[in-house]
């Protein structure tokens, strides 16, 4: 198994009780509250942790893209990509995900992409997102075409790396006459693509489709979800299109934490993965699903579903319990990890061991643990140990609401 | 009673209601959708034969393949009229559905009679923002689209419905389509509106924040010969806050101008 740090780089000094004033640490949140002092200390710190987890051998860093928040500061995270490749040298550098229909000129992505991979001698992994719905009000982009939208700055960018040009693009909402990207991505055909999402079977379907055979990211979600929607992975390639899909094309993503004891890591991560889960990730259900963004389909399926997690607040238990969050001594976890990995095969795992407000020291103690007690037997694993699938109930469309507090206001 | 039919533009199920006698008067609805209009409707019904669609991808009406933006719609809305065979029609227009209005009207006025255009949105003002409906939770959405007069009686009348939650979706998920960006605005449409050779009436609710009253008067000083009527204690939904009171003063209008 492969195994990446994944980092959100938060503003971990929000005043929390912005809480009382506005509705989300997204959107609305006035960037006043953000201090381009404790940013720069932020920003450097995120980079060493990052960089230590390099240097005690995972197998690679991972960042994201988020915009207008508190819950990741990395609008841009080629930025962040690219200060680590020159710090890092085997490690990988995952970008999951970039939002590329979100740019008015996803070109611009694709050539330092492309920058990127030729830096690092073929280190880049890009991940391939829509973006959250809270982006299409900041960004501006339009919800209703934003399936469409994604869709063909995917089919832009990959003809970018991997067609001679020049060569003309005209599309719906992209057009170009001279597609000609200098640099050429190192890794060839093009990076590996992977597409990260909470779980939406049009995502996973397209992911798993034969002409792609992308690495589906499960991320934040239950395990009982992750259970259902990285086997409907497999179950598509079956089904659908009648290939066995490969264990390195599924991933989980999920925030982790260890401690000496179960005990101590559940009070040392309790505050942090709360603010986490309870203040930067919460967003009125308008914010999160603005209109059009997902298919009637899935909008129905949701309506259901969104009543029933209107107004919980997670604890620390309550995420623990649901699977959404790994916490406890290395010997919990490790057995928590192996025990899903034999479940379900994934051969990619991404840990995101600094979250919302955990300070620097902690966050360094939990990378150190899981680097030396977690991360070996992980390692370790392969194909050999996973079980194989076992036929499940079909998936509902939509995605995983269980993680994400709609607040009770809506 | 209105009678309730699909009709079929050039694939396009579109669902129309109609009702009344007279002059045809097409009334385009707004971002809300039709939802509380039947007291206007009513009103309107007594002088007019009043054609009401459901824009593609509102309500109970498809989606149109390849109408994409309000411009589209105007194109789409002349292609409606040529097919239900009338030529010349009242066109009385709300939010949304005004904007379509002064779309089809700056490239022609030829199938216009008279333009009525309730809260219409369309226009940029600069230095006067538009609220944003689309962020807003229900309950904080009434609060913004009403002056204050049985907000919640429209709430509850429009939740009796089974299948609101359905079409509240498809609505706000059209009006996206329609008006996310540049939102609820056309920056081009200004330089335009002189184009707008036919008798315009303005309608206003004197307390309307989603498109505040300043644009009544802007759209005025832009449409050559264009009257204007504000209406108190009335937000942004005028047909529905003041169903009375509208269909009067644009039945009043439209008798005055084209008799």
């Amino acid at each position: 198994m492969k195994v990446f740090v994944f980092h959100l780089m938060p503003y971990a000094n929000l005043d929390m009780g912005y809480h009382d004033k506005y509705r989300a640490a997204w959107v609305v949140l006035p960037n006043s509250y953000f201090d381009p002092k404790i940013g720069h200390e932020l920003y450097n710190r995120y980079l060493d942790e990052l960089e230590l987890s390099a240097e005690l051998g995972f197998d690679g860093v991972s960042v994201n893209e988020h915009h207008q928040n508190a819950y990741g500061l990395m609008p841009s995270p080629i930025v962040m990509a690219a200060a680590l490749s020159r710090r890092t040298k085997n490690a990988k550098i995952a970008i999951l995900g970039s939002a590329f229909c979100l740019r008015e000129h996803p070109l611009t992505l694709a050539e330092e992409h492309a920058m990127l991979d030729c830096i690092t001698g073929g280190r880049l992994i890009t991940g391939m997102v829509r973006g959250i719905g809270a982006e299409y009000y900041s960004m501006g982009s339009n919800p209703a075409f934003s399936h469409a939208r994604f869709q063909e700055a995917h089919d832009l960018v990959v003809q970018a790396w991997t067609k001679p040009g020049p060569f003309a693009f005209e599309g719906k909402f992209y057009h170009f006459e001279y597609v000609n990207v200098w640099p050429r991505p190192y890794q060839q055909p093009h990076p590996p693509i992977w597409a990260p999402s909470t779980g939406s079977t049009e995502t996973i379907e397209w992911a798993a489709h034969p002409s792609r055979r992308y690495v589906y990211l499960q991320a934040y979600s239950p395990v009982t979800s992750v259970v259902r929607y990285l086997n409907y992975y497999r179950e598509a390639a079956q089904r659908m299109f009648g290939y066995t899909a490969s264990s390195e094309q599924i991933g989980w993503s999920a925030p982790m934490y260890v401690a000496e004891t179960d005990e101590q890591a559940r009070k040392e991560a309790g505050p942090h993965i709360e603010a986490l889960f309870n203040r930067l990730l919460r967003l009125p259900f308008e914010m999160m699903f603005p209109p059009g963004y997902l298919s009637a389909k899935s909008l129905a399926n949701m309506r259901s579903h969104k009543r029933s997690v209107t107004g919980q607040e997670h604890t620390v238990h309550s995420l623990i319990e649901a699977g959404i969050f790994l916490c406890g001594s290395p010997d919990t976890v490790r057995k928590q990890l192996t025990e899903a990995h034999r479940l379900l095969g994934f051969q990619n795992l991404l840990c995101l061991l600094q979250f919302a407000t955990l300070p620097r020291d902690l966050t360094e103690k939990n990378i150190r643990l899981f680097a030396r007690e977690v991360l070996p037997a992980l390692q370790q694993l392969t194909d050999k140990e996973y079980v194989g699938m076992e036929p499940t109930a079909p998936v509902a469309a939509g995605p995983d609401m269980a993680t994400v507090r709609v607040s009770a206001a809506e | 009673m209105p009678t309730d039919s699909h009709i079929d533009v050039r694939g396009c199920k579109l669902r129309v209601q109609r009702d009344g006698r007279g002059e045809p008067l097409l009334f385009l609805h707004g971002a809300q959708g039709l939802s509380g209009w039947e007291p206007a409707l009513a009103a309107l019904a007594e002088r007019f034969d009043v054609i009401a669609p459901d824009h593609p991808g509102f309500g109970r009406s498809d989606i149109a393949d390849g109408v994409d933006d309000v411009g589209d719609l105007a194109l789409f809305y002349f292609d409606v009229l040529k097919m239900l065979g009338v030529p010349k029609v009242h066109m009385v227009g709300h939010c949304l559905g005004g904007w379509i209005a002064l779309e089809m009207a700056i490239r022609s006025t030829a199938p216009f009679k008279t333009l009525t255009l309730l809260a219409s949105a369309g226009l940029r003002l600069e230095g006067v923002p538009r609220a944003d409906m689309f962020i807003c939770g229900q309950d904080e959405l009434v609060q913004l689209l009403f002056a204050g007069n049985d907000a919640d009686g429209w709430k509850q009348a429009w939740h009796a419905s089974p299948e609101w939650e359905d079409i509240y979706d498809r609505n706000r998920a059209a009006a996206a389509r329609f008006s996310w960006q540049p939102r609820l605005c056309n920056p081009k449409l200004a330089r335009w509106l002189h184009r707008i050779d036919v008798p315009t009436h303005i309608v206003w609710g004197e307390n309307d924040k989603v498109i505040p009253p300043a644009y009544a008067a802007a759209l005025k000083d832009r449409i050559d010969g264009a009257t204007m009527t504000l209406i108190p204690a009335c937000g942004h939904l005028p047909h529905v806050e003041q169903p009375g009171q509208v269909a009067a003063v644009a039945s009043q209008f439209i008798q005055r101008v084209a008799p």
